[in-house]
């Protein structure tokens, strides 16, 4: 165990001895997005505990410590041909993988490559009595124990200190092609949906500025001959990495942005500035809609009012559930309260 | 078993598929609802789901979300949990809730993965809905013999180093091949050491480039034989034979011990060979099961219950195994769960914080531990005693 | 799975080979999903894995009760479990000793002691089927609807070859299937003897005997077969050179009598011959061509059930599709072909309500691409099926039976 990460474990002891909660961050760039202000004095910067600890490519396993930044992984990966398969946001290169996992953030191939949850095997983490523990691991299927690893996604570093993180990757694919065509958001979901419905190798259908975009990747016959068939004009993938990163210009005001996550049939939303991805799982809004379909989840993603709750109520079971998950991780509540939602 | 003083609660009656969704591509589910009667539902619109473990026709869609069941394609296509949309769960207080939801992420902890694969001890799933994929245009199925269990295993990473992920790539040793045979009458080659499948799916195109590159990788490894399915029907026979590989180890004794540890691909001709040492030991025959693509090893130690002295050799056999697994960088349960049968071996795979903080987790959903009593979590005391003896234990 | 012979146990050669079979179980569970009364009720007991425990426990503890006898009354015997078992359990012999041993071990009240007998003794002769048969087809226009359709109308089976071929076969007669169904024997004789095989019956044989050996009425089955064997073995000596059933239900009875009596030093080995002997009708076509028979192929698509007798104990799942696509007809496309109707020997009698459950799933499933007619193997599945089928149900054998296209 190095030093570094012991002085980790004594900064939470000694937050818990003091009660002082703390700000866990990496690379510092998801602070205004995903969760509510953490308004704490407090820091604890873990951006400088970084580095690649184990790579076996021909495992598809890859471990890196929290603060590695997700531009490092993606170089030491595609030296071998291989890929994160969440595509998450690099951030300027500022972003780490402890905070992506942390934000449970992933790229446009999200239907079809899943997110950083699903490629998540192991996490080492620091709990907020301090203690280093390891769950999962660096193979593909685990159940022993409870699934601690995959937990941590989307809990915004709440339940412990992310200290390095296990990754199934994927090979690159052989070929990519993006076809553009333009057409309604409505008629676009219609035609996500059925696309989707095909056993062809889609990963990726948004549409964006009047413009559905179908990405294909995979093996080369099987791109190009799905090209043929599905038609539309060849443009180049530049949009993929624009959402990937959001560096598109939908994304450049500064205004309220907010995500809708539904089922791809969703009804399509009548604002006129809006953005599809994940072929129709998500709906990038400027102002929240009129009203939720069943099941969906509507986040306040950046800007906007972030003193009150960001994201989506939960029923009073699960609030307790939730309530009482935090206590057995954290029990002086140190990390990052509040963030997640004001009671927690 | 379950504890002598339980109740047990069956939920194998609630077995209605409540609603299959072929736009969304979705399936919503009782949890007795049998895995492979969700593709047969889903067959309809060209769907099906994922996830297929080979006792597919009996186990329910509940019990895979209990184990976190994978199955012979999981490489490609995942688990239970990353094939599952929504749960809708009974905490121990009896109150409905639901986890999860119609989009891909939802608020709060994603307690959804958490219950999956906690065996029951976190709260009763009472309806599941499923993501459904399309049919492949196409799948094929590779099957190779080899000489040994070395070059079979070179063989499958050699596929993995070409950056072909296939559907399912399983690989079965020599006692495991000529049980499965006398089952399936698949025309497994009886002569070989190890039996690799490989299945390849995907456009018509795809496949055939797929296929004739693996068939390539095989040959250069040194395959003693080589099949390509030519059907469907051919395909499902050659996976008949290892979807039943299990209980066909009945054919050859009246008992088996199956383990369930998870290893990193490449320690697989390793492992065999202590197994193989192990069997030598214990005195007792192993046939072993691998689901090659993610490294999930299934050894089937072979002995008589009638015979005490032989039910406490393979528990032996089965703990030194496990204990094996952790100590290459693997765990001690891939897809089985640990129950009550492998509490023993938490010890070697996780530290007294570790496991305290599963006890909290628990304690967090069912103060009380009325749910599945005794399972899964080993309480600490057993712990201390089980450390005391004298084992390896591999947690730095 | 080991089980520990209750002491009381130690010299009952049936419960000895009944702990020898349950050995062969690994409680895989896959069983389950394949048991069309674990379908129907979804309680273990009533699956395969759930009886084996059941017996087990009797075997253990030397004791059983009605509940134990309950659940085994539900089994059809109709060993699809035995298909789906990769272990190579049989189930199906366990069920019979097991059923044996209840018999004993919970008897049942008086008043269900009485009608089983009576059941017994009724259908194993077939005189007095075709007696109590003939009488209800006299009445038959008389009798409500639902009571009019358990009595099957009377066929006219048309004239016998005369001709002697210079091929012999013996043919069981069956008990239910001489009575109710006799155009299924003359078909097959006029079938054979178009490929140069006299079909002979000999007169003193009768029941097969798995009525009142499913029964658990051990001792009167073996007697049905010795006295099957007494009335073959002249002409099996004689030259005979195969036994013919037309009836698979019967079939698959007569292919065991070697081992049901292989402790009986005076049958034991008559008895491995008569088994040795035993062939279906379909054995004896498979590989004859059959594109040279007169018949009428225009009838429709056929939807063809494959008795549980035939698929899951005589292991020929897919043999009458073969020789009725090779003959030339047009096959329906069926779904849950394992699964039994429902008929299963006296089940239908036995356990009405949930054999009439079978039945309506099997009729549904057999006519999901709207047949014309629908075909069986075993006389017990064509009455069962056809007395709630809207659609004619025939045995597959006078389909290619020139006579039974001129008009019956």
């Amino acid at each position: 165990m190095t030093d570094a990460l012991q002085q980790l474990a004594a900064r939470v002891c000694a937050a818990k001895a003091d009660a002082t909660p703390l700000y866990v961050h990496g690379g510092n760039t998801k602070k205004h997005l995903l969760g509510r202000t953490c308004s704490v004095e407090r820091t604890l910067d873990i951006s400088k505990y970084r580095g690649i600890s184990h790579y076996q490519p021909q495992e598809l396993v890859i471990s890196a410590r929290a603060g590695t930044p997700i531009s490092e992984l993606e170089s030491a990966l595609a030296e071998q041909g291989q890929m994160l398969p969440f595509e998450p946001p690099r951030y300027a290169g500022q972003a780490t993988i402890g905070g992506t996992l942390a934000g449970n953030l992933s790229g446009p191939g999200r239907p079809w490559l899943g997110s950083i949850r699903d490629s998540v095997l192991g996490v080492q983490l620091i709990n907020g009595s301090g203690q280093i523990l390891e769950f999962g691991g660096k193979v593909m299927k685990n159940v022993a124990g409870y699934d601690v690893s995959r937990l941590q996604a989307g809990a915004l570093g709440t339940l412990g200190v992310i200290c390095e993180v296990h990754l199934k990757v994927l090979p690159l694919p052989e070929a990519s092609v993006t076809l553009a065509r333009d057409t309604s958001p409505d008629e676009a979901l219609a035609l996500m949906t059925n696309y989707a419905g095909q056993p062809k190798p889609l990963t990726g259908a948004c549409w964006v500025n009047g413009k559905l975009y179908l990405r294909l990747a995979g093996a080369a016959s099987a791109v190009e001959h799905t090209a043929q068939i599905w038609g539309g004009d060849r443009v180049d993938g530049a949009i993929w990495t624009q959402l990937q990163d959001m560096t598109h210009s939908f994304f450049t005001p500064s205004a309220e942005l907010w995500r809708l996550a539904t089922t791809p049939t969703a009804p399509c939303s009548d604002q006129a500035d809006q953005c599809i991805d994940w072929g129709g799982s998500q709906r990038w809004l400027r102002t929240p809609p009129a009203s939720i379909p069943q099941g969906a989840h509507l986040n306040l993603f950046s800007g906007g009012d972030r003193q009150t709750e960001v994201r989506g109520k939960l029923d009073q079971v699960q609030q307790t559930l939730q309530l009482r998950l935090k206590k057995a991780f954290d029990p002086a509540g140190i990390l990052n309260p509040g963030r997640l939602y004001s009671w927690m | 078993m379950p504890h002598p003083e339980s109740v047990l609660l069956g939920l194998s009656k609630l077995n209605n598929i409540l609603e299959v969704d072929p736009k969304a591509r979705t399936a919503r589910l009782q949890p007795g609802v049998t895995n492979l009667a969700i593709s047969e539902a889903a067959a309809a619109h060209g769907l099906y789901y994922g996830p297929d473990p080979s006792s597919q026709i009996a186990c329910s869609i509940g019990g895979n979300v209990a184990e976190n069941s994978g199955g012979v394609h999981c490489l490609k296509y995942g688990l239970t949990v990353h094939n599952l949309l929504c749960v809708e769960m009974l905490t121990v207080e009896g109150e409905r809730t639901t986890l999860g939801g119609g989009g891909l992420d939802s608020p709060g902890y994603d307690l959804m993965a958490l219950v999956t694969g906690s065996e029951g001890l976190l709260g009763i799933v009472t309806e599941v809905t499923v993501k459904l994929l399309p049919c492949p245009e196409v799948a094929r199925v590779v099957m190779a013999g080899f000489d040994s269990v070395r070059a079979a295993g070179d063989a499958v990473g050699a596929v993995i180093a070409a950056g072909i992920i296939p559907a399912g790539l399983e690989m079965m040793d020599a006692l495991a091949i000529q049980a499965a045979e006398d089952f399936a009458q698949a025309g497994y080659p009886k002569e070989a050491q190890a039996l690799l499948l490989c299945e390849l799916d995907g456009t018509a195109e795809e496949v055939d480039q797929h296929v004739e590159a693996v068939t390539n990788i095989f040959n250069q490894h040194g395959a003693s034989s080589l099949r390509v399915s030519s059907d469907d029907a051919e395909r499902a026979l050659l996976w008949k034979g290892r979807k039943s590989a299990f209980p066909a180890i009945g054919r050859l004794s009246a008992d088996y011990y199956c383990m369930d540890g998870t290893i990193p691909r490449s320690q697989v001709s390793h492992v065999l060979e202590e197994i193989s040492k192990l069997s030598a030991k214990y005195q007792l025959r192993c046939a072993n099961v691998f689901h090659a693509g993610d490294g999930n090893l299934h050894p089937l130690i072979m002995f008589d219950s009638g015979d005490p002295q032989q039910l406490a050799r393979a528990e032996r056999f089965g703990a030194d195994i496990l204990e094996l697994s952790v100590a290459v960088g693997g765990c001690i349960t891939g897809e089985h769960g640990v129950g009550l049968e492998k509490l023993n071996q938490m010890p070697s795979q996780f530290s007294e914080a570790e496991l305290h903080q599963f006890e909290d987790i628990k304690h967090a959903f069912d103060p009380a531990l009325t749910l599945n009593p005794g399972k899964g979590i080993p309480i600490l005391k057993r712990c201390q005693e089980y450390r005391a003896l004298p084992r390896r234990h591999s947690h730095d | 799975m080991h089980v520990e012979l209750h002491p009381r146990y130690s010299d009952n050669t049936e419960a000895k080979r009944a702990g020898e079979l349950i050995s062969a179980c690994v409680h895989c569970g896959l069983c389950l999903a394949t048991c069309p009364t674990y379908l129907d009720t979804g309680d273990e007991r009533d699956s395969p894995r759930g009886r084996i425990y059941l017996l087990k426990q009797l075997l253990e503890e030397g004791e059983a009760g009605a509940v134990t006898r309950t659940h085994l009354d539900r089994c059809l015997s109709c060993r699809s479990c035995e298909t789906a078992c990769p272990s190579g359990m049989q189930y199906g012999k366990l069920a019979d000793i097991g059923r044996g041993m209840l018999n004993i071990e919970a008897p049942r009240g008086p008043v269900e002691r009485l009608f089983r007998f009576s059941l017994r003794q009724t259908l194993s002769r077939p005189a007095l089927v075709a007696a109590l048969l003939r009488t209800g087809q006299l009445f038959r226009p008389l009798l409500p609807p639902r009571l009019k359709r358990k009595i099957p109308l009377r066929q006219t089976p048309g004239a016998m070859p005369v001709s002697t071929q210079p091929r012999t076969m013996l043919a069981l007669s069956g008990c239910v299937q001489s009575a109710a169904t006799p155009l299924t024997h003359a078909a097959a004789a006029r079938v054979l003897d178009r490929l140069g095989i006299s079909l002979k019956i000999a007169s003193e044989a009768g029941c097969c005997g798995a009525v009142n050996y499913h029964l658990g009425a051990h001792s009167d089955g073996l007697d049905n077969m010795r006295r099957n064997i007494d009335a073959w073995w002249p002409m099996i000596e004689a030259g005979a050179e195969a036994i013919i059933s037309s009836a698979t239900g019967c079939g698959s009875t007569l292919v065991e009598y070697g081992d049901l009596l292989q402790h009986d030093s005076v049958y034991a080995a008559k008895a491995k011959r008569v088994s040795a002997l035993c062939r279906d009708i379909a054995d004896v076509l498979v590989d004859e061509d059959l594109t040279l028979l007169n018949i009428e192929r225009d009838i429709g698509r056929v939807a063809v059930h494959t008795p549980c007798s035939q698929q899951h104990a005589l292991k020929q799942p897919d043999i009458v599709n073969t020789i009725l696509r090779r003959a030339g007809f047009t096959l329906a496309k069926t779904r849950d072909d394992h699964l039994c109707c429902g008929s299963a020997g006296t089940y239908s009698i036995l356990q009405r309500s949930r054999s009439e459950r079978l039945r309506q799933r099997k009729l549904e499933a057999l006519q999901v691409d709207n047949p014309a007619l629908i075909v069986s193997a075993n006389v017990g599945c064509q009455l069962h099926l056809d007395e709630e089928s809207k659609i004619p149900v025939k045995h597959w054998i006078e389909l290619l039976d020139p006579l039974t296209h001129q008009g019956h």
